[in-house]
């Protein structure tokens, strides 16, 4: 059954500054959204403000997965009613192991170690890293690979992935593309993909581009802006948006 | 009012337990020094809290009276917990009372023997060496014999050593020497329970030769009605490693004093601590690393949890004598409210005679953090779930350097504890 999420008018504060402007976003499960925009944008913003993160402060707007609210959910309401974030600098835990973390968050414990092991293998993560605390003492390439885990047990309707390619080598941003390209194939997963780089877009085909510019979605298209992005810049987009 | 409380006030108010420990000191064989360390006692008398060091002991309500010093164990049934525990170990060494009554069968390159000593680990006598610590000095006084466990050179003890430790209602006051030979290493848990209003002083000394590696881990688990008074040090030779971990859960009274010296050069000791209040519990935890061999290290971690009414204090020294050279001593506390009413402290001290040193210290008190619960309640965990995952982890944290098979058994234990713990955000 196909979902859909929608955003409507989103604006978000931080620090006393409001980044988000009136966010618009519209997009379905088995699609893949990218939004790109330089430093400052409010890119990171939206990853956080949509999953709640106590330090962002939503000024107002919508946003919805099949017409239910979810800005007035906690934010593991909003896991569970299907939306994830793949953070780029995955937080350590000490003390929780990923399995323990996956049980609370709901997943059917049957055979889950092993099904955690496959799915390591899928994005070629070391199986013994699922044996250490959440994200604690992992490189780089690392956590990303372990949130790939989480990812593929909690199986979410849409996830989001916040520049998720940001310091990661060409080996594991490969096998971090490949697993979502196929998720949104195994469960028609959405994928909104926050970026500035177009690396990531190689192996993930990407139904529409949005950019942002000054916390607002000021062009959307298919692939091809990502090739005028990269050739022009973002500069063009910002004069744009005035 | 200090003469008071020193002279006249304190043997009057402790006859009874002052009788049955004279009939008991009169009955061992080892009277005369037994003797010194009691009259050391005597002459100290029981602290009060106007003693910087036992400023957070409930002592109003401590009345030495309501216990009295045993000359035999009572009988008693291990609990589901400790017979797994001791199912898992490759030799239990089972202490009942303070009395060391089953060695537990042979294991290779393992001796364990139960001696009548007045030798502390450290060189000196226990009385002089416990003289201004006035529990210690009472196990000084007052313990049936010391169990001494030996590895010897070059052995390395795969399975864990046990040592089961439960006490009745009454007074108990169990020694333990643990001595590594050169090279050797072992796990050994020392695990306490039982002890329903009962005064549990137990004294704990380690000493690694050259090369050792002792990872130690103390569990307690007494009933919320004791006073435990534990004290445990560790001397470590030129390379050895001693890891100690520290759990604390059970007695009214929780006060734990684990010292290490690093005596030799390159000597290492790794110490973590924690524990978990509720009700009126207090938890007072010591340490002292004393660095005096060069490039030695010691890296304490000190993780606690209060909640309801309980409160905790974490002291800890860190001293650098002259010429330890390159010394890296490191200390972190961090403790966590969990209650309105709960209450921390943290009192981090640094001694250093040595300029050529690396030493931190860091120390928190707070809620817990909001950011790694938001990460976990962003993958669909609940507010609730996610608290008690984090609490848990503190405990996790400390049990990660020990075999598979007993850190699953004892997370299991504490997760059991925790289910019970109320934990109010504020």
């Amino acid at each position: 059954m196909t979902s859909t999420l929608i955003i409507e008018g989103l604006r978000v504060e931080v620090a006393g500054k409001e980044v988000l402007r009136g966010f618009d976003l519209l997009m379905r499960t088995g699609e893949v959204h990218v939004i790109m925009g330089p430093n400052g944008s409010g890119k990171s913003t939206l990853a956080h403000a949509l999953t709640g993160h106590p330090g962002y402060k939503v000024l107002g707007g919508s946003v919805r997965i099949d017409d239910v609210e979810l800005l007035t959910m906690s934010p593991s309401e909003r896991a569970r009613h299907g939306l994830l974030l793949a953070m780029q600098q995955p937080l350590e835990v000490a003390g929780v192991r990923p399995i323990d973390l996956l049980i609370a968050a709901g997943v059917d414990p049957t055979n889950l170690r092993q099904r955690m092991r496959d799915e390591a293998e899928r994005v070629e993560l070391r199986p013994e890293i699922l044996d250490r605390f959440v994200n604690v003492d992992l490189s780089g390439g690392e956590r990303k690979r372990a949130e790939m885990v989480q990812f593929g047990m909690l199986r979410p309707k849409f996830a989001v992935l916040d520049e998720i390619d940001s310091g990661l080598d060409v080996d594991a941003l490969g096998a971090v593309a490949r697993r979502l390209s196929l998720a949104s194939n195994e469960w028609e997963c959405g994928i909104l993909v926050i970026t500035h780089f177009k690396r990531l877009l190689q192996e993930l085909t990407p139904t529409m581009i949005h950019v942002l510019s000054e916390g607002r979605v000021v062009a959307t298209g298919g692939p091809e802006l990502s090739e005028i992005l990269e050739r022009d810049g973002y500069e063009p987009f910002r004069v744009a948006s005035a | 009012m200090r003469w008071g409380q020193y002279t006249a006030f304190v043997p009057i108010s402790m006859k009874i337990f002052a009788d049955s420990a004279s009939a008991f000191i009169a009955d061992r064989p080892d009277a005369a020094p037994r003797q010194l360390a009691w009259t050391a006692f005597e002459e100290a008398g029981l602290p009060t809290t106007s003693d910087e060091v036992w400023r957070y002991a409930p002592l109003k309500d401590f009345d030495l009276d309501r216990f009295g010093v045993v000359s035999e164990p009572a009988t008693r049934t291990d609990s589901a917990f400790a017979a797994q525990l001791c199912e898992r170990a490759g030799l239990v060494v089972r202490v009942v009372d303070g009395f060391c009554v089953n060695t537990g069968k042979g294991l290779e390159g393992v001796s364990v023997e139960v001696v009548e000593s007045s030798q502390s680990l450290a060189g000196t006598s226990f009385a002089d060496r416990y003289r201004s610590d006035t529990f210690a000095i009472l196990n000084a006084a007052l313990t049936p014999a010391t169990a001494v466990i030996r590895v010897g050179a070059g052995v390395n003890v795969e399975e864990p050593i046990v040592v089961l430790n439960v006490s009745n209602s009454t007074s108990s006051f169990s020694r333990t020497q643990i001595e590594l030979g050169r090279g050797a290493s072992a796990t050994i848990v020392e695990y306490f329970e039982g002890g329903t209003d009962a005064l549990v002083v137990p004294l704990s000394e380690y000493s690694l030769d050259d090369n050792s590696s002792l990872q130690l881990i103390t569990y307690q688990r007494l009933d919320q009605s004791a006073w435990h008074v534990a004290r445990t040090t560790g001397f470590v030779s030129r390379d050895a490693r001693l890891r100690q971990a520290v759990v604390g859960i059970g007695a009214h009274y929780n006060r734990s004093r684990n010292d290490a010296e690093m005596r030799g050069a390159g000597s290492e000791n790794e110490l973590r601590t924690t524990f978990l209040g509720s009700g009126d519990q207090v938890h007072d935890f010591r340490t002292h690393q004393m660095h005096t061999g060069a490039r030695s290290r010691s890296t304490l971690l000190s993780k606690g949890a209060v909640a309801d009414q309980s409160r905790s204090v974490y002291t800890g020294l860190i001293e650098i004598e002259k010429g330890a050279k390159r010394t890296d001593a490191r200390q972190t506390n961090h403790n966590l409210l969990l209650s309105p009413a709960a209450h921390a402290d943290s009192v981090p001290n640094l001694d250093i005679r040595e300029n050529d040193v690396m030493c931190a210290h860091a120390s928190s008190v707070g809620p817990l953090d909001e950011l790694q619960r938001w990460y976990l309640e962003s993958r669909g965990v609940s507010r609730e779930d996610a608290e008690r995952l984090m609490i848990q982890g503190f405990f996790y944290e400390m049990l990660a350097n020990l075999p598979a098979e007993l850190a699953e058994l004892v997370e299991r234990d504490v997760t059991s504890v925790l289910a019970t713990v109320n934990v109010v955000t504020p």
